[in-house]
């Protein structure tokens, strides 16, 4: 009973934050929500007894990304920016566009996570183990999507230093 | 929390005696830093109130506590007075998951009429079985105390400083997180406790596959993970916030950066936190590279009840199984303090020693030094751990 307590109160504290943070109109507190939101879901996988996802979750997402938004969001001035994101035709279509987007997601999450619980709950396991189990796929059967995956994130560290280097700014050569 | 209500009313003053130790150490250290950078630039350092200056800290904590409340009018109240305890938390969590002694074994008595069934008591607030990820991961949350600060604050000069400092705290992650995965390799466990037992043994490592023991010397990471403990213990510094890299409160140059708007004991939480996360780091580094609790081949979880129970019983004291478990427990958590307080001794000491290092002179020092560095170290330490853990023989 006392698991399912705290499944439902981390949901509805969970749901709360990211409503916060898609209505917060501070861009800064809603960034500051969103960390709430890593945090909490990482307690999430933590309950699911997923501990080294939950670790992973709080260090990459909670601690590094999250710290970078928001000091990123720091050094600019967003007036412009904010402006031109709540209103125009453009910015419209891209609202309706995600909100079919995440229509989807939620109805393909909730058809997938009833076939998953038609499946017969397997066993316990030690959280070492589940921690090699997690490494032995990714570096077998999903070997090739992991480092496709990679190669992506290069991509995109190699093109961050090109724009940066072409546009204004304290590295720029022209 | 436990089964019964013995169990769960220990396991709950435990978690509180382990935080107010972590904030009483804080004082302590005030103190030590204060008279010990008298001893470095021969000064006297505070010497009037109370025998050695002792009981400056005691003023000081009143002053803290009687200051006049300020907040900045054009900040943010709430984010305000939220940073401080942002700064703190992570350290305390951070602190409670880390093994300061071997297992209590108490056995089964009665009390009160009822008998209690055997327990084993962990000398921490809480054993995760992730230990390591679960520290590192809320240590990296640190950085949020200082942001909000900087933010709540509405000051340029504090919001430079936090900003410095998230900049800092991610490039000097990087090359904390590699020197740890060393060690991960190394011990093949995710748990401190299991990293200590590891280190309880004489010197001993798979060579081509055959077993090799070597009793002069014992097992710590340090002889396997040199390069990495340099690496993490510079790191530390840096997540810490102490000089060499205490740009985000460069005195000179921000007024005193993210805390300028704090005064009073909200200034002291960040305090707590800064010398919360020193104490962390010390105590990282004594589990990871030196033995955490144990000094082989004295000092182990299976020679300090035998220690104890002769002291125990020439004492006077009852020499129960549980009183020498206890017991010696206690002296392991006293050679661990020992071990901690070394390395806090050397924070200090650097402090003391070295200038503040320019701000490009610092990245340069995080990305083109430390991160290659432990890249290598990661690499190199996987291929040899691979080829000598190899059956070659057969």
């Amino acid at each position: 009973m006392w698991e399912a307590i705290g499944f439902y109160a981390l949901a509805i504290f969970l749901i709360y934050f990211a409503f916060q943070t898609i209505t917060v109109p501070n861009p800064i507190h809603s960034a500051l929500y969103l960390v709430l939101t890593m945090v909490g879901l990482s307690a999430a996988f933590f309950n699911l007894g997923a501990q080294f996802i939950a670790g992973v979750q709080m260090i990459v997402y909670a601690g590094a990304v999250m710290v970078l938004f928001v000091m990123v969001l720091m050094l600019f001035d967003l007036k412009a920016e904010i402006r031109a994101f709540s209103q125009g035709l453009f910015s419209g279509g891209l609202k309706v566009m995600s909100a079919a987007l995440l229509a989807g997601l939620a109805i393909g999450a909730a058809n997938s996570s009833v076939a998953i619980l038609d499946k017969p709950v397997e066993a316990a396991r030690a959280p070492a183990d589940v921690t090699r189990q997690l490494g032995l796929l990714l570096y077998t059967k999903y070997l090739f999507a992991f480092e496709a995956l990679g190669l992506l994130l290069l991509v995109v560290a190699v093109g961050v230093v090109a724009v940066s280097r072409i546009r204004g700014g304290t590295h720029a050569q022209r | 929390m436990g089964t019964d209500a013995f169990e769960v009313g220990v396991n709950f003053a435990k978690m509180v005696a382990i935080f107010l130790m972590m904030v009483q150490i804080v004082p302590l250290l005030v103190w030590v830093e204060r008279r010990g950078s008298a001893y470095i630039q021969n000064r006297f350092g505070p010497n009037r109130v109370g025998p050695l200056g002792l009981m400056q800290l005691l003023a000081d904590a009143i002053k803290f506590l009687t200051k006049e409340e300020f907040i900045p009018e054009r900040g943010y109240p709430f984010l305000f007075y939220l940073a401080p305890v942002v700064a703190m938390i992570p350290a305390a969590l951070a602190f409670g998951a880390i093994p300061l002694s071997m297992p209590v074994n108490v056995e089964a008595f009665s009390m009160l009429g009822q008998h209690w069934g055997p327990y084993v008591f962990k000398f921490q607030s809480y054993e995760i079985g992730i230990g390591i990820v679960f520290v590192l991961g809320i240590s990296s949350l640190a950085a949020f105390g200082v942001l909000l600060a900087g933010y709540g604050s509405n000051n340029k000069y504090a919001l430079y400083g936090a900003l410095r400092a998230c900049a800092q705290t991610i490039s000097y992650e990087l090359a904390m997180g590699l020197a740890i995965v060393g060690v991960i390799l190394l011990f093949n466990t995710f748990s401190f406790s299991e990293i200590v037992t590891a280190q309880s043994a004489p010197l001993n490592f798979a060579f081509l596959g055959h077993k090799v023991e070597w009793s002069v010397l014992p097992n710590w990471g340090i002889f396997y993970q040199p390069l990495g403990a340099v690496i993490l213990f510079s790191a530390m510094f840096a997540e810490a916030n102490r000089l060499p890299f205490d740009l985000p409160e460069a005195e000179g140059e921000l007024v005193a950066g993210y805390h300028t708007e704090y005064a009073g004991f909200k200034f002291n939480m960040f305090f707590i936190g800064e010398y919360g996360h020193m104490l962390v780091a010390s105590a990282l580094m004594v589990i990871f590279y030196f033995g955490g609790y144990t000094v082989y081949p004295w000092l182990t979880p299976e020679t300090a009840p035998k220690i104890m129970a002769p002291i125990a019983g020439l004492m006077g004291w009852s020499t129960t199984s549980t009183a020498v478990s206890l017991l010696g427990a206690l002296l392991l958590h006293v050679v661990f303090l020992t071990k901690i307080v070394f390395f806090l001794w050397i924070f200090i000491w650097v402090r003391w020693t070295l200038p503040r290092f320019r701000y490009d002179q610092l990245m340069d020092l995080g990305w083109r030094k430390m991160l290659p560095w432990a890249l290598l170290n990661t690499v190199v330490t996987a291929v040899i751990i691979l080829v000598m853990r190899h059956p070659w023989g057969g």
